[in-house]
């Protein structure tokens, strides 16, 4: 595990509910996110030292959409800003990583993204290679497809296995006032859906969804000062796989094992698990990566089967997991956020109490 | 709350990549009916990689004809095909091992939309589109007992630029504070947004202050002057980029409204020519007859006070204001 130069600590968190359309702009959905953090913290928006956002201008359908989304972050007089085109769990790493200097104190991260004007999946495909994987829209659904059926000629699992994974999702989601679908499902209803990628149905799939987050993170120090409870980030780390999903083993993820290495994941208990599940088969490739055996309490959230604003909803597992955390639900867990299709990039963050 | 279009609109690039040394031969033998791989010590590759995936060291271009057969390793079911897929109907993607290969391509099986038919370790075979254009779209695969006999003309010269056309469509209700501005402009009135915090008129609002970080609603909105100053203008002399639809230079200017605090950007001037324009002149919005007004062009993030709802802008006489008390709208 990495040793740190500054300890840093989320101070300040808050998300949109999962909306199935956000009949409005962008800026307008991560605004009273980020109104909420900086009150939450009490300061003056111009005292917070850095700010970042992580959005997906291909998910907005605008060039440049994510100057748009300064508007909701109290840009003017000019602050210290940046981007990353990339999950707001990204944003997240980079200003961690900025905290490391030891020279600035706090910085507000948000991630945002709109599913519902448009097609993720002919925006997502633009990920993937362009001269061999782009010109068919090799789009993400299809990879996580692909990645379905691997398990099952391997054995690893099976349909029943993937549609426990959303009936638990589901049922879990009952207490999330955040979440978009939630409910009691019975596995064999499941199995009884038509495919709509076989081997996955449409419940094995993530909902659009329209939403965004922001949280406030800030060194030891500051972060006593800002708030009584903060939850502090013991390490972050994320590793890439092959943008070939024929040349990966797409029945495992190399790329979370290593992060969970670095992350020192299981030197202490892990109570809590919030993972980037976006398709039900994904839990089982990152419980295995990640070793996690019964103690763990996987995406009590519902996770993102029920709910999925890509670009934020990496960011809003950390902040389940906070949540969690500083309600007394666990000491200790992960959070993962994913990049990439079929798991192919992955974040992993451990967070701890104050305890 | 009225009642408008919905926005509707497809974002296009045209993008165009150089092929390099070993995608340049493998599009060159797809537009010219035959599947390339690479040779990688003992292996072949398809898709064909410029340097060796476990090792990362460059490859010399080496490649190798492959195919037109293949076994399906690895296949999922579109039931719902994307605008951006290669085929309308559903089909199967599939990890193809072709004859010859040691690593599989990712593409489409067209099975005439039976699922039933898709099956790991079943055999298919290429099939080359009519119109090819050194993409790997140029091709698709079929299982091998529906394959037909083709002849290929091969091309001239080399594939050493491959274009992709990449669309993202948007489709969306108009925002409410989108929708009154937009049926203002039909009904011959601009409607601004005034910040309960500052004070301060956008026009249009875009349903929040950001300079206080507030939401703003409908009992925001105020109705503004229709007479209001230039503060910026230029000429455009039209690029022919895709998706161009100008051809002639225009003038392009913004205007302050009267009690505003935000200038329009981008209303467009047909009947004067660039000499003719000054910071300061003052302007009046010469609607259209209101049955000719359309607001169609207006969507979510783009259209302001669009050529389709105003006749003309005409100079009212009025002495020019200052350009000095225009510095802080000169956009």
């Amino acid at each position: 595990m990495v040793s740190l130069a500054e300890d840093v600590a989320i101070v300040a968190f808050e998300q949109t509910p999962s909306h199935a359309h956000f009949n409005d702009s962008e800026p307008a959905m991560i605004m009273p996110c980020v109104n909420s953090v900086i009150e939450q913290v009490g300061m003056d928006r111009h005292d917070i030292d850095f700010t970042i956002a992580g959005s997906c201008d291909y998910l907005s359908g605008m060039p440049f959409a994510f100057v748009m989304n300064i508007d909701a972050v109290g840009a003017w007089p000019p602050v210290y800003e940046s981007h990353v085109e990339m999950d707001g769990a990204w944003a997240l790493f980079e200003g961690f990583v900025r905290l490391q200097s030891g020279d600035i104190d706090t910085v507000l991260v948000s991630g945002s993204g709109k599913c519902s004007p448009g097609s993720y999946r002919e925006g997502f495909s633009l990920q993937t290679d362009p001269y061999v994987h782009a010109p068919i829209g090799l789009d993400p659904r299809t990879q996580a497809g692909f990645q379905a059926q691997a398990l099952i000629a391997a054995g690893k699992a099976t349909e029943r296995d993937f549609a426990e994974v959303v009936a638990r999702s589901h049922a879990n989601a009952k207490d999330n006032p955040y979440a978009q679908l939630s409910g009691d499902l019975s596995v064999d209803e499941l199995l009884a859906e038509p495919y709509l990628q076989q081997p996955l149905r449409r419940l094995d799939c993530p909902p659009t969804s329209d939403g965004a987050a922001a949280m406030v993170i800030a060194r030891a120090d500051k972060a006593r000062e800002l708030c009584d409870n903060p939850v502090w980030i013991r390490a972050i780390d994320h590793r890439i796989d092959s943008h070939h999903p024929t040349l990966r083993d797409l029945t495992d993820s190399p790329s979370a094992r290593i992060a969970a290495d670095r992350v020192g994941l299981h030197d202490g208990p892990v109570d809590i698990a919030e993972l980037t599940v976006t398709y039900s088969p994904e839990e089982i490739i990152l419980r295995d990566a990640l070793g996690l055996n019964g103690e763990t309490s996987v995406n009590p959230s519902g996770g993102p089967l029920t709910g999925s604003p890509f670009m934020a909803v990496g960011l809003t597992r950390v902040i389940e997991l906070a949540r969690a955390i500083r309600n007394g639900d666990g000491g200790r867990g992960v959070a993962h956020a994913s990049s990439g299709p079929a798991l192919q990039q992955n974040l992993l963050c451990v967070l701890e109490g104050d305890g | 709350m009225p009642t408008l279009h919905d926005v509707d609109y497809t974002l296009e690039y045209p993008y165009t990549r150089t092929t390099g040394p070993v995608i340049g031969p493998f599009l060159t033998g797809l537009r010219d009916g035959r599947i390339l791989g690479q040779r990688c010590g003992d292996r072949v590759l398809c898709p064909p990689m410029e340097f060796d995936p476990d090792t990362f060291a460059t490859l010399e271009p080496d490649l190798v004809e492959v195919g037109p057969g293949g076994e399906v390793v690895n296949w999922t079911w579109v039931a719902e095909p994307s605008a951006k897929h290669p085929f309308d109907r559903p089909f199967g993607f599939a990890f193809i091992k072709l004859d010859g290969a040691h690593t599989s391509l990712v593409h489409a099986v067209d099975t005439g939309g039976d699922p039933e038919a898709m099956s790991t370790g079943m055999r298919v075979q290429a099939q080359f589109r009519d119109e090819r254009h050194g993409s790997v779209a140029d091709v698709y695969f079929v299982p091998e007992a529906d394959a037909a006999e083709q002849v290929i003309q091969p091309g001239d010269e080399p594939v050493t630029i491959t274009e992709h056309l990449i669309g993202l469509r948007i489709t969306e209700p108009l925002y409410p504070h989108r929708a009154r501005f937009a049926q203002g402009l039909l009904d011959g009135k601009i409607i601004g947004q005034r910040s309960p915090v500052t004070g301060k008129v956008y026009v249009p609002g875009r349903g929040y202050d950001n300079m206080s970080r507030v939401l703003m609603s409908e009992s925001d909105e105020v109705e503004v002057s229709d007479v209001g100053t230039v503060v910026a203008f230029t000429e455009l002399n039209p690029v022919q980029y895709y998706g161009q639809t100008e051809t002639e230079p225009y003038v392009r200017c913004s205007i302050l409204f009267d009690g505003t605090d935000q200038p329009v950007i981008g209303i467009d001037i047909r009947d004067m020519t660039v000499d003719e324009m000054r910071v300061g002149m003052r302007m009046r919005c010469i609607w259209r007859d209101p049955e000719e007004r359309s607001v169609t062009d207006i969507d979510n993030r783009y259209g302001n006070i669009p050529e389709t709802v105003y006749a003309r802008f005409e100079p009212t006489g009025e002495p020019d204001i200052p350009a000095d008390e225009l510095k802080e709208h000169s956009w």
